[in-house]
């Protein structure tokens, strides 16, 4: 630990600190432009001038580390006037247009001009011109004129993202950041650099000339697009939200986003959100709805008992909303019929939850069944970030096609479709056949052995068991496909010796807050419920923020059970596919207007705030809950607030105790004809996601991924084409293109697109290719 | 990409312990075949020294010398610099401007003629100075100036 003095006070830091750091942890605010901790110091904008005594000159804090007895100033007349110096060069070519700049207000040229910078510039020749207002891509222009070539965004996407998409260009004053190329960037995480240009040169398109900073308001959310549950900070001016920036925690989250969640927040404004109550497929009024369901609920309740009325909950409610609903079903209506809506069968123990901090730990991370990358982007960002600190760390990628990419290279191993559980009880027994629980593991395996596609040698496999019994901190991201999983994953974390950590990158976003308000969230209890309702026994059915043609595994099982209910209401922000099954359609508050929890893929509790009012006629659930209960004349009192937060445990759900390993079953491979395909369904943010106008333009025309070679047999050329699917169940049609990493034989689909519905044909089905025709006269 | 390319790579690779040194030298080269750096020349000569293709893009912009778009067959350099500023390089730009049709930094129609602008040039004895195909030509004269587009280059 190294001493030091800064502005007259004592700090004791660890060696290596730069002086700014050390500054901060004092409370002391050093200008800067380059420097983020994240990026490392870099000095290229000198900003940062302090004085550091015996020093014959000033020094930039972000690339002076700190020394024992060193005494810093951060202020005085020197440090001033090299500040001012700096940023009179700053100026010389700027064209000082702050008052029509989307980033005055909250600009660090504003704010440092302000505070160190010459009321006027002494220099009077013409200035040189730039690129103004050039978009860089679909969501952000580039102000080149503006920028004072800090170089945070080029390290940001070059270094840290590790997708090389913006250079500096030219020389001296004509310097300017580019795209490379002069191709639109296209990477996933590009409008991180937006919140990362300390000035008004990158800027974001949907927010443009929309606000004034001190005319918006600020409220501190989370993403509710997938289950990393990013930190966010939304703004909203006059009841709209119009920016969504990400929210660092220091020491804990650097506040990256995705473009899906910096950009999709506009789910709230689309033309298909719901805004009216529909009854029997008409526009009524809320009241008129309310009253007409209470009634339903009511006779129900008379001629059938509470058992008869089951809810359904999807991924957009908070913890809140989930006790309500499940105080609701209990002490009004009287049943326990609570599912989850969800897509994929697998449970996660919450005592193998790990958390992000794991990933910072980690020596070796394995992917199961998803790539990250796609499923929970900010994600692989964390991986990559441990990937920087740690160029040892082992990578593997387990499922139906190659899961790594360049940014983070790692060991693929491609197998057959949902064998990931299989072949791991197998590994495992190769290394430690004699230990109890892998016997156990692999009672009913059989003569089960993996092929791969694209060789791998026993050897290999052998080495992979034992890296997964003997690394030293073992993280697992899991994509809750194949139940049998949670088998093996026990069994790891019981013979292992350190650490073994799983993050599941599972939706619903919430699901794990849900269990918390203790919903069981089961993959059985909805299974039951589908069961239930398709015997008949379900008479009203309250489907609130889910889609279960959407969500459920097996569509014409979904279509059979809704059509067998008597009533089916569904609250919601859009209306649910095939709405015609539903007799009742009302539309419910959601994120950013409701106040609440939610529970992210670590089991961590985050607030996010309401910050703009509920369009047309959507309310809360609560308000919906409240009414029936009026309706059956039983009283439903909320207050006091229920806190999910345990004040002994922190954020983090306590953990409970874990299950038995059971042993994992020997897959069934289906037979496969010539030129046949298998479906494997994936979680994609971008392609699965919400509605979004902003986002339309990124979203892939072409979701569906198959292998070049394959590609070629069926005619399908560059950018991709369109291809007819028929399998047991019907028929779809999918547009596809070529992504290497996917094998003969497979074709990638993600769930939830919209047209190409995955669970129609079902999640491994086989499927062979059919002509377009014979699909749309299906 | 030009077949010799590969080999133009591995000899200027040889020359330097790391590839990023060979980067330059191999640029010039390139450059001196195609007489100017297209996207696609770029991208080639990343995938050559295995750099990543911002990297090259940045170098190449860096250098004046480095053209990123066609030039014509006589490329006319005059110096801005203040020696030759002060000795009316001005007026030396307007009139070769006129003559020529053009605007500083662009090419005749015909491709035949390329009219840029440099820094000093390290010759403010000869100023004014300009350079045909790198070759210096100073102090250019009001009589002398057309010479630059026709004459025989001589330093
Ligand atoms: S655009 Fe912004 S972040 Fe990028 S170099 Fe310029 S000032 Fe820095
Ligand atoms: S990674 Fe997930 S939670 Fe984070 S910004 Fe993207 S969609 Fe939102
Ligand atoms: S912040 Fe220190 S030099 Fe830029
Ligand atoms: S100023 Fe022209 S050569 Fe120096």
């Amino acid at each position: 630990m190294i001493r030091l003095t800064i502005d007259d006070r004592e700090i004791t830091v660890p060696e290596g600190t730069m002086v700014v750091d050390a500054a901060q942890e004092l409370g002391i605010d050093v200008p800067i432009y380059c420097y983020h901790q994240a990026l490392g110091p870099l000095g290229a904008c000198r900003i940062c001038l302090v004085q550091v005594e015996k020093m014959p000159k000033l020094v930039t804090a972000c690339t002076t580390a700190v020394q024992e007895g060193m005494v810093v100033h951060t202020r005085g007349s020197a440090v001033d006037k090299g500040r001012q110096g700096v940023l009179e060069f700053l100026l010389i070519n700027h064209p000082l247009d702050c008052p029509v700049c989307d980033k005055g207000g909250e600009c660090f040229l504003q704010d440092y001009t302000f505070q160190y910078g010459s009321a006027a510039g002494r220099y009077d020749e013409p200035k040189i011109h730039k690129l103004k207002d050039a978009a860089i891509n679909e969501f952000i222009i580039i102000d080149q004129e503006r920028c004072v070539l800090c170089q945070r965004c080029v390290r940001f996407m070059g270094e840290y993202v590790g997708e090389e998409q913006l250079l500096l260009e030219g020389r001296g004053v004509e310097t300017v950041v580019s795209t490379v190329s002069h191709q639109p960037m296209d990477s996933q995480f590009s409008g991180n650099v937006i919140d990362l240009c300390p000035v008004g040169a990158l800027l974001s398109i949907p927010y443009r000339y929309k606000a004034r900073p001190w005319n918006l308001e600020r409220a501190e959310s989370v993403c509710p697009h997938c289950p990393v549950a990013c930190t966010t900070s939304v703004t909203s001016r006059e009841g709209h939200v119009i920016r969504v920036e990400g929210r660092p925690i220091p020491g804990h989250d650097w506040g990256w986003l995705c473009d899906r969640g910096r950009f999709g927040y506009d789910f709230g404004y689309v033309e298909d959100r719901l805004l009216n109550a529909w009854l029997d497929g008409e526009i009524t009024s809320a009241a008129e709805s309310t009253r007409t369901i209470g009634s339903w609920l009511n006779d129900t309740l008379e001629q059938h008992g509470g058992d008869s009325v089951a809810f359904l909950v999807g991924g957009q409610q908070t913890m809140e909303e989930a006790y309500q609903i499940r105080r609701f079903a209990d002490e009004v209506v009287g049943t326990s019929k609570v599912a989850v809506s969800r897509s994929v069968k697998g449970y996660l123990p919450l005592g193998l939850n790990g958390t992000f901090e794991d990933l910072d730990r980690a020596d070796t991370i394995v992917y199961l069944g998803q790539d990250p990358y796609d499923a929970v982007p900010v994600v692989h960002l964390k991986v990559r970030d441990r990937y920087r600190d740690n160029p040892g760390l082992k990578v593997i990628g387990i499922g139906a096609y190659d899961l790594t990419r360049s940014t983070v290279p790692g060991d693929a191993f491609v197998l057959e479709p949902g064998e990931e559980a299989a072949f791991l009880a197998y590994t495992l027994a190769k290394v430690a056949a004699s230990n109890p629980i892998i016997a156990r593991l692999g009672e009913e395996l059989g003569d089960f052995s993996p092929t791969f596609k694209g060789a791998k040698s026993e050897q290999e496999v052998e080495t992979l068991g034992r890296q997964l019994l003997e690394s030293e901190h073992l993280v697992l991201l899991w994509d809750g496909k194949d139940p049998h999983m949670e088998s093996v994953l026990l069994a790891l974390r019981g013979l292992r010796e350190d650490v073994t950590a799983v993050l599941p990158t599972f939706g619903p976003a919430n699901w794990r807050g849900f269990e918390r308000a203790g919903i069981a969230v089961d993959y059985d209890r909805l299974e039951a419920f589908v069961e239930e309702a398709i015997q008949g026994k379900i008479h009203l059915l309250f489907s609130i923020g889910a889609d279960l043609l959407r969500d459920y595994p097996d569509r014409e099982r979904a279509k059979a059970a809704l059509a067998a209910i008597d009533r089916v209401v569904s609250v919601g922000l859009f209306f649910p596919e095939q709405r015609e099954l539903y007799h009742a359609v009302i539309p419910g508050a959601g994120w950013s207007e409701v106040d609440g929890t939610y529970t992210n893929m670590e089991g961590r509790m985050q607030v996010a705030k309401a910050t703009v009012q509920p369009p047309g006629q959507s309310r809360p659930v609560r308000t919906y809950l409240g009414s029936w209960a009026h309706a059956l004349k039983k009283s439903f009192v909320l207050e006091p607030e229920w806190d999910p937060f345990d004040h002994n445990a922190g954020d983090l759900i306590a953990k409970d105790a874990l299950p038995e390993v059971q042993s994992v079953p020997k897959p069934a491979r289906p037979a496969m004809k010539d030129g046949a395909l298998r479906l494997v369904g994936t979680a994609l943010v971008m392609e699965g996601g919400m509605p979004s106008e902003i986002l339309q333009p990124r979203i892939p025309k072409y979701p569906g991924r198959i292998s070049l070679a394959d590609a070629s047999r069926l005619g399908i050329g560059e950018p991709g084409g369109e291809l007819g699917l028929r399998g047991q169940q019907g028929m779809i049609s999918v547009m596809v293109a070529v992504d290497e990493r996917i094998p003969q034989g497979v074709l990638v689909l993600p769930y939830g697109v919209v047209g190409s519905p995955l669970n129609q044909l079902g999640d491994g089905a086989v499927v062979e290719a059919v002509s377009l025709e014979e699909v749309s006269l299906r | 990409m030009k077949p010799e390319w590969e080999l133009w790579a591995q000899e200027a690779k040889a020359e330097f312990p790391k590839a990023n040194s060979a980067l330059l030298p191999l640029l010039h080269r390139i450059q001196s075949q195609e007489h100017y750096l297209s996207e696609d020349t770029i991208r080639d000569v990343a995938v050559l020294l295995k750099l990543p293709v911002p990297y090259v893009e940045s170098v190449a912009s860096f250098y004046s010398l480095y053209y990123k778009n066609p030039v014509g067959k006589r490329i006319i350099h005059v110096c801005m610099g203040l020696s030759c500023a002060l000795n009316g390089s001005d007026e030396l730009m307007h009139h070769l401007e006129g003559k020529l049709g053009i605007q500083e930094g662009q090419t005749t129609p015909d491709g035949e003629v390329s009219l840029l602008e440099a820094e000093c040039l390290a010759a403010c004895n000869l100023a004014p100075v300009a350079q045909v195909n790198l070759r210096f030509v100073g102090p250019v004269t009001e009589d002398t100036a057309d010479q630059l587009l026709t004459g025989e280059v001589k330093s």
